[in-house]
């Protein structure tokens, strides 16, 4: 199968290169599959499960927020975080989320705070659950 | 007489404190090489980041942004001074210190409020002894600051510049330019100014190939989020600068205290010999002395 590199790098060091068959990134709005020889785009990310696929084997990430560009059969991902799905805690996810909860919404960018944070945790958690 | 028995003394306390400084070279020596092993992995995504503005500027989206414009009346500027939590390492917290204290004199001859965050227990203590008071301190950053750490400080400067609490934010530092280069500067964060720098903008030109690339969900959106972005790696390098500075500057003071403390080694076994030496014939003329007068 035809091949892409992947790159996923986070401001701490480079996570991942390597080449795969297959990814899949979770957009802001829903998740996105990114083949070989994909057309040149570049994609808000969400809170989410990055699946790669390659060489017959598969792995999850969550990754943080951030941005996708694909160019040249290259996909780069610029993401605040990418934690191995293995390392993944429920627990702290629904501390994260009861505190979002409590957190006050009173001015659109405590809101947008909130927001973020609520889709951090149910991010993580909707991993933890498919473990 | 010099007393052969003190100099003896001294020498073995010196040999003690050279063995010490030798140990806390190597020590930094190691933090060095992993502080700027952090830091060039860090490089990677600076220039990621960089390339996809560079490709966002090139299809004709035009970059404008509340963090990249400045304010016309900047009435309350923040500063943030980045030291070490431990001395020992040359001039490296009182040059920056110094230049954090001429900033602050120049802010205030403007009249404008300032307020003084610190990182780093020696710049804390500094400032407490000039009567300086600080808003915020942290104490948590030693040689691998952790993005996580910086992205919440990050967070609450972009907090304070969108709600309008601050107008500016400057950063004092130890920018990292060579291994026998640091230099202390005061950097402008907010506003962000450009978003490309000066040592990318010539690479994210030419490297943004011809492709047309679609955006999802809007170039607008993108850059919404970018500029936030930018400016915490921006901040979260100049963390890894101040802590690759402060290992450097840690190794040259303890090289010459080593070398320092050897020099005094060898001029003091010098006095120790002589000393020493004088003992031993001031010793040899009483012997011979009480010899002939027994035969006398």
């Amino acid at each position: 199968m035809a091949e892409l590199q992947c790159v996923v790098v986070t401001p701490e060091k480079t996570v991942i290169d390597k080449q795969i068959e297959f990814v899949a990134l979770p957009l802001h709005d829903g998740e996105i599959g990114i083949a070989a020889k994909h057309s040149p785009m570049i994609g808000r990310l969400g809170h989410g499960e990055m699946r790669l696929t390659g060489g017959g084997q598969s792995e999850s990430f969550y990754v943080d927020g951030g941005f996708v560009q694909v160019n040249e059969n290259t996909v780069s991902v610029l993401t605040n975080r990418a934690i191995p799905a293995a390392d993944l805690n429920g627990e702290e996810a629904q501390q994260l989320l009861d505190r979002a909860n409590e957190m006050s919404a009173k001015s659109p960018e405590l809101m947008a705070i909130r927001d973020r944070l609520m889709s951090q945790a149910r991010g993580q958690q909707r991993m933890v659950a498919k473990r | 007489m010099a007393n052969a028995r003190a100099l003896d003394k001294r020498r073995k306390s010196i040999r003690n404190i050279r063995k010490i400084t030798r140990t806390m070279e190597l020590i930094a020596t190691a933090r060095f090489k992993k502080a700027m092993d952090r830091a060039t992995a860090a490089t990677d995504y600076t220039a990621r980041i960089t390339r996809l503005v560079g490709d966002l500027a090139a299809s004709g989206l035009e970059v404008s942004h509340p963090l990249l414009e400045g304010r016309t009346e900047v009435n309350n500027v923040a500063t943030l001074v980045l030291t070490a939590n431990r001395g020992l390492c040359g001039g490296y917290n009182g040059n920056v210190l110094r230049q954090a204290i001429r900033q602050r004199q120049e802010w205030q001859d403007q009249n404008k409020n300032l307020a003084l965050d610190v990182s780093g227990k020696r710049g804390i203590s500094g400032f407490k002894f000039r009567n300086i008071s600080v808003e915020d301190t942290y104490t948590q950053f030693d040689d691998q600051p952790a993005f996580e750490e910086v992205e919440k400080i990050a967070e609450g400067y972009l907090e304070d510049y969108a709600s309008g609490k601050i107008d500016r934010l400057d950063v004092v530092y130890t920018q990292f330019k060579t291994v026998a280069r640091q230099e202390t500067v005061v950097e402008t964060l907010l506003p962000l100014g450009s978003l490309i720098d000066e040592e990318g903008s010539e690479e994210g030109a030419s490297g943004s190939s011809e492709s047309l690339y679609e955006f999802v969900p809007s170039p607008e959106s993108i850059l919404e989020e970018v500029v936030p972005m930018s400016f915490k790696v921006k901040l979260f390098k100049c963390f890894l600068d101040a802590a690759v500075s402060e290992q450097i500057a840690r190794m040259v003071a303890m090289k010459s205290a080593t070398e320092n403390a050897s020099d005094m080694i060898r001029n003091l076994s010098q006095t120790y010999n002589r000393a020493r030496q004088s003992q031993i014939t001031g010793e040899i003329m009483e012997v011979i002395g009480g010899v002939e007068a027994l035969q006398g």
